[in-house]
C-alpha cells in the first residue's frame, strides 16, 4: 500500500446530492482491497486560476487514502470518463503505509481539526472587542474660517493699493 | 574612463533553512503567492536566496499548484 493525496475539481453545477455521489464513488474504489480512506475535505466552491472546460469555478474535494497503485489508476480512468470531474491530480506521499500508519495519519487530522478550531475560537474572541470599540467617525476640521480670513486679507491689501 | 561597475555583495541566506518549521506545500497558496511575480513566473533563486534544495521544493509545489488551478500557468496573480 502507498499513501497518495487526490484533489479532484467537479464542475460547479453539480448540486449537493451529485457531489456526494461521486466522492461515495471514488471511494468505492479506493476502498477496494486493503485500501482505506484517511481524511475527505471538501473545500467546496473556489475560483480557479485559469478556465477549465470553459468554467470559471469549480468544486473541489480533497481525499487523503492509503491504497494500492492499481485502485489509483482506475479511480483515474474513471475521473477521464466522467463528465462531472474537470481535472484531477494524485500525489504520492509515502511508498508504503500500514495500517498502524492510517490510523496515525487520521489521528494526525483529528488533532490538526481540533487545533483549528481552537485558534479559529481565539480569533473571535479577539475580534469581539475590537469590534465593540470602533471609534467614532473623525469630525472634519471647519475650512471655513481659512476661507474668511483669507478674504479678509484680500481686502486689506486692496485698501492698501486704493490709498 | 568607464565607471567601475559596482558590485553589490550582499550575504542572503536561505529563508527555509533558517526558519526550519515552514512546510512547503501545494496547497498553501498564500505562501506560494509569495514566490511567484505578478505575472505568474516563479522568481529565480539569484533574488530571492533560497538554496538549491529548497528551491526546487518551491518550484514544485508552484507546479502541483497550477496543475489543479490554485495558481496561473501566467497572468494576473494577486498578491
Amino acid at each position: 500500500m502507498r499513501r497518495y493525496e487526490t484533489i479532484y475539481i467537479l464542475r460547479p453545477t453539480l448540486s449537493e446530492d451529485e457531489v456526494t455521489e461521486v466522492i461515495e464513488k471514488t471511494n468505492a474504489i479506493l476502498c477496494t482491497g486493503e485500501g482505506q480512506i484517511i481524511a475527505i475535505d471538501k473545500w467546496g466552491l473556489r475560483k480557479l486560476a485559469y478556465l477549465i472546460k470553459k468554467e470559471s469555478n469549480g468544486y473541489y474535494v480533497f481525499c487523503d487514502h492509503g491504497t494500492d497503485p492499481a485502485n489509483v489508476t482506475e479511480m483515474e480512468r474513471i475521473f477521464r470518463i466522467d463528465d462531472a470531474v474537470m481535472k484531477y491530480m494524485t500525489v504520492k506521499v509515502a511508498d508504503t503505509i500500514n495500517t498502524e500508519g492510517i490510523e496515525a495519519a487520521r489521528g494526525e487530522y483529528e488533532a490538526a481539526k481540533v487545533a483549528a478550531a481552537a485558534a479559529e475560537e481565539e480569533a473571535q474572541e479577539e475580534e469581539a472587542p475590537k469590534q465593540a470599540e470602533k471609534p467614532a467617525p473623525k469630525k472634519e476640521a471647519p475650512k471655513q474660517d481659512e476661507e474668511q480670513t483669507d478674504a479678509k486679507t484680500e481686502a486689506t491689501s486692496d485698501e492698501n493699493t486704493s490709498d | 574612463m568607464r565607471p567601475k561597475k559596482r558590485v553589490f555583495q550582499r550575504k542572503r541566506v536561505c529563508r527555509f533553512c533558517t526558519d526550519p518549521e515552514t512546510v512547503l506545500d501545494y496547497k498553501e497558496v498564500k505562501v506560494l503567492r509569495n514566490f511567484v511575480t505578478e505575472r505568474g513566473k516563479i522568481i529565480p533563486r539569484r533574488i530571492f536566496g533560497t538554496c538549491a534544495s529548497h528551491q526546487r521544493q518551491v518550484c514544485e509545489a508552484i507546479k502541483r499548484a497550477r496543475h489543479i488551478a490554485l495558481l496561473p500557468y501566467s497572468g494576473n496573480t494577486p498578491r
